[in-house]
């Protein structure tokens, strides 16, 4: 005999070998004389752990339901209304990608006018609410090739030459500003709900 | 509807537990009183076979109760209730087994009645009694392992969940205390 099949044998009883193992184990029984005795050993100490005779409550039930009953604390919040703030909660990162997205387009959309006000399709209304620059709202979209020097002078620039829209850079930056502290503030609240959270289930593990 | 099984080995409709979970979970006092109904035998067993105190089971499981009321709100059904409300028994008789060094108290142990004679009752009375030092003498982690396996008769997967500890670890700590109650109980076993 190769090998014992012993470390197997109580989960093999509890009927919780499965596949290759289970078929192992069965085979093995059929020739391994001291296994059989095992497994019968274990057999017997579950028997006799099964007999040993559970708890006679002294406390009838219903006495038992009201003693607890009354021992209940009230609860500090009402659960609809927490489970209410709990998904406000949580919808607040999707509630940022949405204006994220808003900010973006209303700012492009605003971008393509100012460039077209600026090539002076607009006539003469055009040139009241846009005077002109040499720099227009998308030179500072693209943030990610330029320098920040360069996209603050670009904005400085753009302010100066005036206008109704030469504000848009400004709000625009301001926006994602904004927006990213937000999400940063969101981050960082979840993190520090989380740590009490797993505090809390420790604790409760005793 | 299926049907699920209750502690004390009772079916009962899953949709019903469900509803009452869900009841209790909004501050439905009389919703976790029928839980409580439902569930007390089951916690009561599972504190006194770790602590091995009659009285003492009783009122840890109260606590356990409580502890469960105060934390329903965060419950998720995706685990069976009873296995939730055991861990919370089990962590309450650890507590317990803390703050009550000597907990074995020969006196509370009932035997049920038989049509047997007083001597075979005295056997019986005195295994019983032995059987219950045994699994007291185990090390608390491996106790709890036993007790939900053997007394609640609860799935491998179903103890990992109930005490969050790997199969793996399930099975090593049940290989664990039945080597160690063979030993102390192999007199007895025989006529088992």
């Amino acid at each position: 005999m190769k090998e014992h099949a012993t470390q197997w044998l109580g989960t093999y009883l509890d009927g919780e070998l499965r596949g290759l193992r289970l078929r192992w184990v069965e085979g093995h029984l059929q020739e391994c004389a001291v296994c059989g005795s095992e497994l019968e050993a274990l057999a017997q100490l579950r028997t006799l752990l099964q007999e040993s005779p559970a708890i006679e409550a002294s406390t009838p039930p219903e006495q038992f339901v009201a003693q607890v009953a009354l021992r209940l604390p009230r609860r500090q919040e009402q659960p609809a209304a927490r489970r209410a703030l709990e998904l406000s909660w949580r919808m607040v990162p999707v509630g940022l990608l949405f204006t994220l997205a808003f900010v973006q387009t209303a700012f492009t959309i605003a971008g393509v006018l100012q460039m077209a006000l600026s090539m002076g399709l607009g006539g003469e209304v055009g040139a009241l609410i846009f005077p002109g620059a040499g720099v227009s709202l998308p030179d500072v979209f693209s943030l990610s090739q330029a320098s920040l020097a360069t996209a603050v002078g670009s904005v400085v620039e753009l302010i100066q030459a005036g206008g109704a829209l030469a504000w848009l850079p400004v709000l625009y930056l301001s926006s994602l500003v904004v927006i990213g502290l937000l999400y940063w503030s969101w981050l960082a609240s979840w993190w520090a709900r989380r740590r009490h959270q797993q505090l809390m289930a420790s604790n409760n593990r005793g | 509807m299926m049907e699920g099984t209750a502690s004390g080995g009772k079916s009962r409709p899953v949709e019903t537990e469900l509803e009452l979970i869900k009841q209790a979970q909004q501050g439905d006092r009389r919703a976790f009183g029928q839980l409580v109904r439902l569930h007390r035998e089951g916690a009561v067993n599972v504190v006194y076979r770790m602590c091995g105190d009659a009285e003492l089971a009783e009122e840890a499981a109260q606590e356990a109760f409580i502890r469960a009321w105060t934390n329903l709100p965060r419950y998720k059904p995706r685990s069976p209730f009873r296995n939730w409300l055991y861990r919370i028994a089990t962590n309450v008789a650890v507590d317990v087994l803390r703050s009550q060094k000597e907990t074995v108290d020969v006196e509370a142990v009932e035997v049920p009645d038989a049509e047997s004679g007083p001597e075979v009752l005295a056997e019986v009375r005195e295994r019983g009694e032995r059987v219950r030092q045994a699994v007291l003498a185990l090390p608390p982690a491996s106790r709890a392992v036993v007790v939900l396996r053997e007394y609640e008769d609860l799935s491998y997967k179903e103890i990992a969940d109930t005490l969050g500890i790997p199969i793996g670890t399930v099975m090593s700590r049940l290989n664990y205390a039945r080597t160690l109650l063979r030993q102390t109980l192999t007199p007895y076993m025989e006529g088992a």
